[in-house]
């Protein structure tokens, strides 16, 4: 059994906001008596990363991912609950744990803002006591995957931002770290910049076997990157899986692409498809059209139906559902409560379908 | 060791960085002179008025403000934190501070590092010595490293006040104009204590202990006085230690309260 890398039972992390009256009458207020209540970013929430994996921590702003990453990396104190990273409880030791770990906040720079990139990385090799040699090998391993090359000796203000987020990366991994916190590592890059970080961030995956926890708003990143998905909402897990089984829960169906040798008619469509319940067409010219099916129905049902008339078939595509889509979908799925309701009911689901299994 | 080779590469950063623009780096030392030189002024207009203060002489308060120049201008050095509620709390900068493997308040104080206060205490030294031949004193080989233990202590004072009243920003959203005020406060350590009343006197050398960074220790190495301020001299290192491991102790607390900034 592989250890694991992160471990996290019932997180709590509770905000005091101070409640600010409106109006003069209202700050004076607030000057003598003030009003607190109570925010929850996270709640209690559990699970696990085994070493190894990529694992993808999405959710809206304010859903609380920032917080979940800033508690496991030791910069914020849980409120209650059980906490472990690496084997350490990250704010007890946080020096000694820090040592293992790399952090990015794509919005913050890990920097020093005036000096040469070369020597905020020196400066960082002394702080984390890393070996001269060492510190050599491993730089110029780095140096020569994100090709920073000519971009060493200039100060960290003068690079672009795609240059700059290259080496905020290297500046994270120079004490060779097992775990790789990523917070929004691609935010406001262009697609070149952030395919060579996706392409980096697997390599580093794969032959030193860091395990990597990204945020991202991106789900290209996740697509991309991610074996694992944690979708959070309202400081709650509301999906912990693979991101094939999010794709097939909670698409409702699959989009079967037409290209035909000679111009159709929707309704002569319609009628191949006849009895099928919730089939639809959609003509996209006269010799192209788009079938959508529901997840009830087989595509091979449908796909005979047509192919077995007398139409002249040039193509077919069978379209992946995308990411995208489905998350909108569910962030747009309505309150909170609604959601809930969804993840129960998929629960529910497993739960069937487990006793159906056994 | 680690934190002495850190000290060094973030004081030649420092180096890089600021030395680069020598103009300013000069008006920085220009000023707190200039700063130095008024107080110093105010303290020879007082005594044209009057021949002692408290049974201290010109000579004397003098020798107590250069003593005094030293350990501030150590303490100016390494602790440049004025702006640390707004640089590092609100604007979330110590996020960065606390994912790395050395002591938050050393990693802090570094990076802010203003070597120029320095200079103030090269010319507190001068100071000593000019009013050391004014008063005919003796000097014995041992005073040097016994000041150098007092100046170390003083030093410390500074230190764990500053670092408590500065970790109160993790306590409130907007930390008051306390600093300021203590920054007055201070200064009236300089002045023979004994010419307060009895309850600022003991203000400051039991709760604010600012007599311990100039009157008392600076007062060993002066002839005795009636009121022998002398034999406190030697409590000065303890007292430097036991504000320190106060502050230290505020500062670590705050921390464990540190909320970010929201990202």
């Amino acid at each position: 059994m592989s250890r694991l890398a992160i471990d996290v039972q019932d997180l709590r992390k509770q905000f005091k906001v101070q409640n600010n009256r409106a109006g003069l009458g209202g700050a004076l207020k607030d000057l003598f008596k003030r009003e607190y209540r109570e925010v929850t970013a996270v709640k209690d929430i559990t699970f696990q990363i085994p070493q190894g994996e990529i694992c993808g921590y999405i959710g809206e702003n304010g859903a609380g991912k920032s917080t979940t990453i800033k508690m496991l990396t030791g910069i914020l104190v849980p409120t209650s609950g059980q906490l472990r990273v690496n084997g350490f409880v990250p704010h007890k030791e946080r020096e000694k744990f820090v040592k293992e770990i790399g952090v990015v906040f794509g919005q913050r720079s890990q920097l020093w803002w005036d000096i040469g990139v070369i020597e905020s990385f020196q400066l960082l090799r002394k702080v984390y006591r890393v070996p001269e040699a060492d510190f050599r090998r491993r730089l110029d391993e780095l140096v020569e995957r994100l090709q920073l090359g000519e971009l060493l000796n200039r100060p960290v203000r003068k690079l672009s931002l795609g240059q700059r987020m290259r080496c905020e990366l290297v500046a994270s991994l120079l004490h060779n770290p097992s775990i790789l916190f990523l917070d929004e590592p691609t935010i406001g890059l262009d697609i070149i910049v952030k395919t060579e970080i996706r392409e980096f961030l697997k390599g580093m995956n794969k032959e030193h076997g860091t395990t990597i926890l990204l945020t991202t708003h991106d789900l290209q990143d996740i697509e991309a990157l991610c074996s694992r998905v944690i979708m959070l909402d309202d400081g709650r897990i509301i999906y912990d899986g693979g991101l094939e089984d999010l794709k097939s829960r909670w698409s409702k169906g699959r989009e079967i692409k037409f290209q035909f040798g000679s111009a159709v008619t929707t309704d002569r469509l319609r009628t191949l498809t006849e009895g099928l319940t919730g089939v639809s067409w959609t003509l996209e010219n006269g010799v192209e059209a788009a079938m959508w099916l529901p997840n009830e129905i087989n595509v091979s049902d449908a796909l005979a139906r047509v192919v077995g008339s007398s139409v002249d078939i040039r193509d077919i595509k069978i379209m992946e559902t995308n990411t995208d889509e489905i998350v909108r979908a569910i962030y747009q799925s309505g309150s909170a409560e609604t959601k809930a309701a969804a993840a129960a009911a998929l629960e529910d689901d497993t739960a069937i379908s487990g006793a159906a299994r056994s | 060791m680690l934190y002495l080779s850190l000290f060094w590469e973030y004081l030649k950063n420092y180096a890089k960085t600021r030395l680069t623009y020598r103009a300013d780096f000069w008006i920085e030392v220009l000023s707190d002179l200039l700063f130095q030189g008024v107080n110093l002024i105010f303290i020879l207009i007082v005594f044209q008025q009057t021949e002692s203060l408290g049974g201290w002489s010109e000579a004397e308060v003098v020798f107590v403000y250069g003593f005094f120049m030293v350990p501030f201008g150590i303490f100016g050095t390494f602790f440049n934190l004025w702006n640390f509620a707004d640089r590092y709390i609100a604007k979330g900068e110590m996020d960065r501070i606390l994912t790395r493997p050395a002591h938050n308040l050393f990693q802090v104080t570094l990076e802010n590092m203003d070597p120029p206060s320095l200079f103030g205490s090269f010319i507190g030294i001068l100071i000593m010595a000019i009013s050391w031949g004014q008063l005919d004193l003796v000097f014995h080989w041992w005073y040097v490293p016994m000041m150098a233990l007092l100046t170390l202590g003083a030093v410390l004072i500074y230190m764990g006040l500053y670092t408590a009243l500065t970790a109160i920003s993790f306590y409130s959203d907007a930390p008051t104009g306390i600093l300021p005020l203590m920054y007055n406060i201070q200064n009236y350590g300089r002045y023979p204590v004994n010419i307060y009343s009895r309850i600022i006197r003991f203000v400051l050398t039991w709760v604010l202990p600012f007599a311990f960074v100039g009157i008392i220790p600076a007062s060993y190495f002066l002839d005795a006085k009636h009121d022998d301020m002398a034999s406190l001299a030697l409590y000065t290192p303890l007292v430097g230690v036991i504000v320190f491991a106060i502050g230290l102790f505020v500062w670590n607390t705050g921390v464990k309260r540190y909320r970010g900034a929201g990202s």
